[in-house]
């Protein structure tokens, strides 16, 4: 171990000068605790046998852009922004699951179509390893969905949960865990859709009117 | 049981750094080195299980508990174990058919129990997949590897003249791992195998850190795979 510079002058009172600054920084950007990440999803294609029905699906303004903000002691500007994701996911899935799906620009405007979904984000909650005292970065989604007519009359209404989590591991940083546990999430989501809408009572009488009941998207 | 010790010569530059006070510790420490221990409990309901030429194996991870998950890279490491070696089998990753059987096999919408395939079988587009990706078996695999104990500290500082670490720690790691084998051509299960690992890890510091590290899920793969291999045998078929 080297002797300590008693004077502080010279050469090297200027590089501990520096070391010191950047030492500081590396420590104020450590405890900082916003947040900013846009999810990038990653859902495959459902394996599905299509409905013989054409789908209308309106995505509204606030799915498009839907941003997760909070600005409290704990957690200090956070921005998550998941809007694009929401859609890809509803994307990927639809035309899995229908003969023909179409975007339409308004809720009611849905003439050509069977009927027209319209899937709209109720809630998103996040916790942190540090806040459960857990090894897992925790993601859920709530969706309200939405089942109109070509006319605008509502068929059905139900809720849809996703729930995902990921491991912290070494050198996982929070804005990584946090995208992988809403990417999990948006995945769990878009699985209980997909096999849960058959049974949505609701949907199961209007399934059966439309396709005589022979059929169900599995 | 495995050891694993660090070669003595290559740790002249520590010792002279260290002192002659720390370095009868060291070498003990570096003597007893680090260790770990596996346990393996077999259970078997079918007496064969057989696999054709073609047929394949799926190794998954269960995730549905609330105190654990089972790790992605254990599950990959068996299944990478599995397809290598003299008996090597065909097995398909797990992101790979999870993704391929998408919703049928998420956390929340696999089957947990085997007759409940039957179930998937009546449909059409899933039996179909299941029908050419040759799947004969399902492994699933439920556990996790966790620090159970650890003490000691090793701090560290860096001066104008340069740096160093001191102290000694020491962890105990426990990996506790238990696979299902599902027979998919009969729906029924063939057995169970249960893998226990424990390790201590030590990590002595003289200016300069030395890990010495229990790979205690690696063992545990290691060992579960090895059983898993012995459970299934290759026909030529």
């Amino acid at each position: 171990m080297a002797t300590p510079n008693k004077t502080g002058a010279g050469p090297c009172g200027a590089v501990c000068k520096r070391l010191c600054f950047i030492g500081l920084a590396l420590l104020a950007a450590a405890c900082q605790q916003s947040m900013s990440i846009k999810v990038a999803s990653e859902v495959p294609v459902p394996l599905m046998t299509q409905l013989p029905l054409s789908l209308g699906v309106f995505y509204d303004e606030r799915l498009r852009n839907y941003v997760y903000e909070e600005d409290s002691d704990e957690r200090s500007d956070w921005n998550i922004d998941s809007g694009a994701s929401h859609v890809a996911l509803f994307a990927r899935i639809l035309p899995a699951m229908f003969r023909e799906v179409t975007e339409v620009a308004g809720a009611p405007t849905g003439a050509g179509v069977d009927a027209v979904l319209i899937p709209k984000v109720a809630e998103m909650q996040f916790a942190l390893p540090q806040e459960t005292k857990t090894d897992f970065y925790e993601a859920w989604i709530k969706y309200e969905m939405t089942l109109q007519d070509p006319q605008g009359e509502r068929i059905a209404a139900w809720l849809v949960t996703g729930y995902g989590k990921s491991s912290t591991e070494f050198m996982k940083s929070r804005d990584k865990g946090l995208n992988a546990a809403v990417n999990q999430a948006l995945r769990d989501a878009g699985a209980r859709f997909a096999l849960g809408f058959p049974r949505v009572a609701a949907v199961k009488t209007w399934l059966a009117d439309q396709t005589g009941g022979g059929s169900s998207p599995q | 049981m495995t050891a694993r010790m660090i070669d003595a010569s290559k740790m002249k530059w520590l010792f002279r750094g260290a002192g002659a006070a720390s370095a009868p510790l060291l070498a003990l420490l570096l003597l007893a080195g680090c260790k770990s221990a596996t346990v393996i409990n077999e259970h078997r309901e079918a007496e064969t299980t057989t696999l054709s030429g073609d047929e394949t194996i799926v190794v998954l991870g269960r995730r549905h508990s609330v105190s654990h998950e089972t790790e992605e890279d254990f599950i990959s490491c068996v299944g990478r174990t599995l397809g290598q070696g003299q008996s090597e089998l065909n097995v398909i990753p797990e992101k790979t058919f999870v993704d391929t059987m998408y919703p049928y096999f998420e956390t929340s919408t696999a089957p947990m129990d085997v007759r409940n395939l039957d179930k998937l079988m009546q449909i059409p587009a899933i039996a179909a997949k299941f029908e050419g990706l040759k799947v004969r078996y399902f492994v699933w695999i439920d556990g996790a590897t966790e620090r159970t104990d650890s003490t000691g500290s090793v701090a560290c500082a860096v001066g104008p003249g340069g740096g160093g670490c001191f102290g000694f720690a020491y962890w105990e790691d426990e990996a506790n791992y238990e696979a299902s084998i599902w027979d998919f051509r009969d729906l029924s299960l063939s057995g169970k195998i249960n893998a226990e690992t424990k390790g201590t890890s030590f990590m002595p510091a003289v200016i300069i850190p030395i890990p010495m590290l229990a790979r205690v899920q690696a063992n545990a793969c290691k060992s579960l795979s090895n059983q898993l291999r012995n459970f299934f045998s290759v026909s030529a078929g």
